[in-house]
């Protein structure tokens, strides 16, 4: 340390307090943000599978591995279950969020209360746990969910819930929107609360219905606030894996093939390409990317 | 605002389809971790089972001593990482402790900086904060594995712990910067006036002043770093390293293993972060709310 920098009364300078102060978060992040995402560029241009691990060469093969994932249908059909995935998850969980959050925000109603409690659950279960309880609830001979529907005498035939090729995506959103509505409603309802209650009055005396007050009052209110969910929700969606493992593991065939999931088979199970696994994550990365950089420009548009 | 009797009735019925909903997967494991392999088979339509019994707990927290025979028909065995579910107990509680305070303290050091020393680089580092939150975690899967492979941090806690870290700082950083911009700078001021350094009355004067939010953040960390499976997943594939999650995966397609030791083993599981949420709910709600509204 240069006596330059150092002040009177033995203080650091501001620069080098601040290169101090930063040190430990700058190494972690290096070695677990920075360096990984260089990384993962790096093994998808190159030949790495275990044979190649084992010798630790991976020989460069260019953009090999991204044609290979491009060639392949199983590949095209993943990003396609994705795509429908999140559309439909992000879709149905921005109208229950709103929905359910101005119920949360009924003072008047005694069970709002302790709504608002429980929808802190799903924060507090692990996905994979979910995805397994999900997959008892759906399962064909002993699931929780035909069990109930024999006793409401909703139905006389068990259901398949998940065997269906046609409707097996669909039906593994259910559990995805039960873990992750909680946060969309808090968002929301934190907005809500920030309107001003004088607005609904003044609403009210120029002869608003209550329908009308929702249209012309709260919803427009509530459009920024629910960009940001659906840019953050969309991104999270793009990598939807737990339920995939724990419910269907892509199946019945390859109906439930989602990204994340093609990634982790390609790098973790046999044949174990990790080159191909890498190509194909940078896939989504970039995907993801695009929409991050809008959400970054979106927010600091707003704080300015 | 005052509602008619029948809107509130109507809001009422809402509200409890609302907590039908999320209460579905918890009642459902509850009552398939309470009744017998025999019981499930027994009757596939019944919803609640005609003996009930803790058996299932009893055969994993036994260590698989106790004889699973006597609930499981057609099962006899009980897979070596259930068996080692004590390891997995101990190493969830010590990833999740040390990831909760090593985040806590690099963001707070980094989020202060951010704020109060106003330097260029700094504000950038904000930025790609914002944008890390974005990475897919399977991206940085693979290069994880293969560097840590490298480093031989595979098959330790602080590999996991490193990784996780890693992973939560910039939540953190973004949560913690604006708590701190909020605080007023005279304090600090006044405290320098007084003879401290501006490190020092970092540590005396604005941490003490966050407590609310280092504990909003720190309840989210703890609970993160527990749910989480991707990384331990990858990292770590002998039993004496896995977390309670990687356990709870590895039952995924394990034939011999049926329901209701599962839904016992996922009740375990989520039991100490759904206590921790509901003791924190107010600090749990703001940290969430503020990760996400502030930039």
């Amino acid at each position: 340390m240069g006596a330059r920098r150092v002040r009177p009364g033995g203080e650091l300078s501001p620069r080098a307090l601040a290169a101090v102060m930063n040190l430990p978060s700058l190494v972690t992040l290096a070695l677990v943000l920075a360096y990984p995402i260089y990384y993962a560029a790096y093994l998808s241009f190159h030949k790495v599978a275990l044979a190649e691990l084992r010798r630790g060469v991976f020989p460069f093969v260019g953009l090999d591995n991204y044609r290979r994932v491009f060639a392949d249908p199983l590949f095209l059909l993943s990003l396609k279950n994705t795509f429908i995935f999140t559309v439909v998850s992000v879709g149905a969980e921005i109208v229950l969020a709103v929905t359910i959050a101005l119920l949360i925000n009924e003072r008047s109603v005694p069970l709002s209360r302790m709504t608002r409690v429980l929808i802190l659950l799903p924060y507090a279960v692990p996905p994979i746990a979910n995805g397994l309880i999900w997959a008892f609830l759906y399962n064909f001979d002993f699931g929780f969910l035909n069990r109930i529907l024999f006793g409401a005498g909703v139905i006389t035939t068990p259901i398949d819930w998940v065997g269906n090729p046609q409707t097996a995506l669909y039906v593994l959103t259910i559990p995805y929107i039960w873990r992750t509505l909680p946060f969309a409603i808090l968002l929301v309802h934190a907005a809500l609360q920030g309107i001003n209650p004088e607005l609904y009055e003044a609403a009210s005396i120029d002869g608003a219905t209550a329908w009308q007050r929702l249209r012309h009052v709260t919803l427009p209110l509530l459009r920024p606030i629910i960009v940001v969910i659906l840019v953050l929700r969309t991104s999270f969606a793009f990598t939807v894996f737990e339920e995939v493992l724990a419910i269907t593991q892509g199946g019945p065939g390859d109906a439930t093939w989602v990204a994340a999931w093609y990634s982790y088979r390609r790098s973790f199970a046999p044949p174990f390409d990790i080159g191909v696994g890498a190509a194909s994550a940078y896939v989504l990365a970039f995907a993801v990317g695009a929409l991050a950089i809008a959400y970054v420009k979106m927010i600091y548009r707003r704080i300015e | 605002m005052r509602r008619s009797r029948l809107a509130r009735l109507g809001l009422n019925l809402a509200n409890l389809l609302v907590i039908g909903f999320f209460l579905l997967p918890i009642v459902t494991a509850a009552i398939g971790s309470l009744q017998s392999e025999k019981t499930l088979r027994a009757d596939t339509r019944a919803v609640l089972p005609r003996e009930w019994t803790l058996d299932n707990f009893r055969v994993f927290l036994s260590g698989g001593a106790q004889s699973a025979g006597s609930i499981y028909e057609q099962a006899t065995y009980l897979p070596d990482n259930v068996k080692k579910i004590y390891y997995a107990l101990g190493n969830s509680v010590v990833i999740a402790g040390s990831v909760t305070l090593l985040t806590l303290v690099f963001a707070a050091l980094s989020a202060y900086a951010a704020v109060r020393l106003r330097l260029r680089w700094l504000a950038w580092l904000m930025e790609l904060s914002v944008l890390a939150r974005f990475v897919p975690i399977i991206v940085l899967m693979i290069p994880l594995y293969v560097t840590f492979r490298r480093l031989e941090l595979l098959n330790s806690m602080w590999g996991v712990i490193i990784a996780e870290v890693g992973f939560l700082l910039p939540y953190g950083i973004l949560i913690l910067a604006p708590y701190f911009a909020a605080l007023p700078q005279e304090l600090d001021e006044a405290a320098r006036i007084d003879g401290c350094t501006r490190f020092t009355a970092f540590v005396r004067i604005t941490l003490p002043l966050a407590t609310p939010a280092l504990a909003s953040f720190g309840a989210i960390v703890f609970i993160v770093s527990w749910n989480d499976l991707l990384i331990p997943l990858i990292l770590n594939n002998r039993a004496e390293f896995m977390t309670v999650p990687v356990v709870v995966a590895s039952l995924v397609g394990d034939v011999h293993v049926f329901f209701n030791l599962m839904m016992a083993l996922c009740l375990l599981a989520m039991a100490p972060s759904v206590i921790l949420v509901l003791l924190l709910q107010k600090f749990v709600v703001q940290g969430l709310a503020a990760g996400a509204v502030k930039g």
